[in-house]
């Protein structure tokens, strides 16, 4: 008997999961110096440090998406990467290019007080810190887009404002130039709504094809993945990028681009 | 009531149909239940309505800023403010500081005492020097005789509906003339198509089909607003919407029941439902 | 008596071990990855992994002999300190699947 009405509870709960869910909320739009940030907190604040606080911004300008997340070998979630202040120190990760030459040194072997505002540059989180980078003077120069970070990441680099690198010296290796994909248009399944036209060029010139492929695109034939906009703005397929780093979802017209 | 046989030595798959059975007559029951008495409750009166506390997070700080909505209302599309500005759909969720508005994003977008609106300079938000101290004009809890507008004699030539002003009529006899763009902060991107109007089939039988109107929507509020954080889905049928959610604050809730036209008044959604509900 | 010479010299060994064991530390077990000189598996690791975007040209033998070269590696990657054993698996891994799904891709479209 008991078991009984357990099992009518637990079956009733089942059915309650949809109330729980998070939808049908609008949910805040990150200021455009904010769109982008993401906040590490493995190992700092067990280290009694404060965590991590990665700004997108200053180092999309500087270098393509392949060259961190292919050749240094960053994951695309917070926290995934499981970077260590040894990693640094040795060389790795964050310490790739923050190594006290490149550009100032992360994680040293041994801290002193003024070591202390080095580590701050980056360990910010809850705190109050002066960036080196004013994000004002930073995009205003370059053309300007509605949402995310409010620039043209795309117009910036035809116009040659900003030259992201494709190449780290000792790090990447060395590769032929990749042959141009060809753009696609996707079913929108919608009706009313314009197809999507996915640039593939666009995107293997700042990704490579591993950082897709096959991590957040498993699917070999076009046409068998049935993408859909709820598991996009949960960060599966598109959203691995479209909701945090890149343009953000609420830019249909970016994707839903083809003349009806 | 589920009729099943009390005799030992009943098979396994018997029990559990009729456990999944008993759970599903449940359910409904609950379900039934739920959409009777789950009424929205009375809105407070038209002038109160879509008013928003925001608590101040600076402990040292002016104190909660109160926000009217019908002003803005008059002035701005929903688009401009919630989707341009960035303005989040629930008290406290956009994270608006002194620093943000000096910044010149959220209030500060607009109120940065340059900015002119009918002939008038709009008053600096967060202003940093003493003579132009306009902290109290949204700081005002506490405080009697700041706020510059009143809202009967503001609204008093509106064209009024079941409860309040009637904002649709207001806007198609050009009493108001929302803004929907401003300079310096919107931007225009390719146009998409207004979807067209559509019927909400209930799953119940005796609660009234709704006409949404899509067109409607997307005049005040383009499509971002909604899509994809409040209606993600794109296939129609496939979400659940209920009153029970909107109550909460969810879908359509999000607006009404806040700022749009209350949940109370089923006509304006369910046509041929009866005009008030509480 | 040589019990307690014995511990004691247990002790004084053990006890230097305190002083070595940081010098041990703070000796660089691997080089920033810049200035090595490449390793053996490294040189292995460059040729392999230098050939993601000459991927679909492949035929599905390369393809699989790159695959099979990719999991040659693995093991002696995983012999390494634990920072550059994070940073290569990854980066193998990334690799290895990016051939393994053109190769898949490839072996679909003849179906």
């Amino acid at each position: 008997m008991k078991r009984k009405i357990f099992a009518v509870l637990f079956l009733l709960l089942a059915f309650c999961v949809q109330p729980l869910s998070q939808n049908g909320i609008k949910k805040k739009r990150p200021l455009p110096y904010e769109y982008g940030r993401v906040v590490i907190d493995n190992y700092s604040e067990k280290a009694d440090i404060a965590p991590v606080v990665f700004e997108h911004w200053i180092h999309r300008s500087k270098f393509t998406c392949r060259v961190c997340h292919v050749d240094v070998g960053f994951a695309m979630k917070a926290g995934a990467t499981g970077i260590t202040a040894t990693d640094n120190a040795h060389g790795y990760y964050c310490g790739t290019c923050h190594n006290g030459k490149t550009a100032f040194q992360s994680c040293t072997r041994k801290t002193s007080v003024e070591d202390m505002k080095t580590c701050q540059r980056c360990h910010s989180y809850g705190l109050r810190v002066a960036s080196d980078y004013d994000f004002f003077k930073f995009s205003e120069p370059l053309p300007k887009e509605r949402f995310g970070n409010g620039i043209d990441w795309e117009k910036s680099e035809q116009l040659r404002l900003i030259k992201p690198a494709t190449f780290l010296e000792g790090v990447s290796t060395q590769r032929n130039p990749l042959a141009v994909q060809k753009d696609f248009s996707l079913n929108a399944k919608v009706e009313g709504m314009p197809d999507i036209i996915f640039s593939h060029k666009k995107h293997t010139v700042w990704n490579g094809c591993e950082l897709c492929h096959p991590d957040i695109f498993v699917g070999v034939k076009r046409g068998t993945t049935h993408y859909t906009m709820v598991d996009i703005s949960q960060g599966k397929s598109c959203g691995a990028c479209h909701v945090t780093v890149a343009f953000p979802l609420t830019d249909c017209q970016r994707c839903h681009s083809k003349p009806v | 009531m589920p009729t099943y046989s009390k005799r030992k030595g009943t098979r396994r798959s018997e029990h559990w149909r009729h456990i999944i059975k008993l759970a599903g007559e449940l359910y409904l029951l609950g379900n039934l239940a739920v959409a009777q008495i789950y009424l929205p409750k009375a809105p407070p009166p038209p002038a109160d309505y879509g008013r928003i506390v925001f608590n101040s997070t600076s402990k040292t700080g002016p104190g909660p800023v109160i926000f009217d909505h019908w002003l803005h209302r008059a002035k701005f599309t929903c688009r401009v403010c919630h989707v341009d500005i960035g303005f989040a759909m629930q008290a406290n969720a956009t994270g608006i500081t002194a620093t943000t508005n000096h910044e010149g994003y959220h209030c500060g977008a607009c109120h940065d005492g340059k900015r002119v609106l009918d002939g008038k300079v709009i008053f600096a938000s967060c202003s940093d020097g003493p003579e132009e101290k306009s902290c109290d004009r949204c700081h005002s809890i506490g405080t009697s005789n700041v706020r510059q507008y009143d809202y009967d004699t503001f609204t008093s030539k509106f064209p009024k509906g079941v409860y309040g002003v009637n904002w649709e009529l207001a806007e198609q006899t050009h009493v108001i003339q929302p803004i929907d763009f401003i300079d310096g902060l919107s931007m225009t991107g390719a146009s998409l198509k207004n979807r067209k109007d559509f019927v909400v089939k209930p799953a119940y039988s005796w609660v009234h089909p709704i006409a949404f109107s899509h067109e409607k929507h997307t005049i005040w509020n383009g499509c971002e607003l909604c899509h994809p954080d409040i209606f993600p889905a794109a296939q129609k049928g496939t979400v659940h919407y209920s009153m029970f959610l909107n109550i909460e604050g969810r879908y359509c809730g999000a607006c009404h029941g806040k700022v749009a036209s209350p949940l109370n008044n089923c006509q304006k959604c369910h046509p041929n439902a009866p005009p008030w509900a509480q | 008596m040589i019990k307690g010479k014995l511990a004691v010299a247990l002790l004084l060994i053990g006890s230097s071990g305190l002083y070595i064991l940081p010098a041990i530390d703070a000796q660089e077990p691997s080089a920033p990855q810049a200035q090595t000189p490449r390793a053996g598996w490294q040189k292995e690791f460059d040729d392999v992994c230098s050939k993601t975007d000459d991927a679909m040209t492949f035929s599905q033998d390369e393809l699989s002999d790159l695959v099979r070269r990719c999991d040659t590696l693995l093991p002696q990657i995983d012999k390494l300190d634990e920072s550059r054993k994070k940073v290569y698996s990854g980066r193998l891994r990334m690799c290895r699947g990016l051939y393994a799904y053109v190769l898949e891709a490839k072996r679909n479209e003849k179906k």
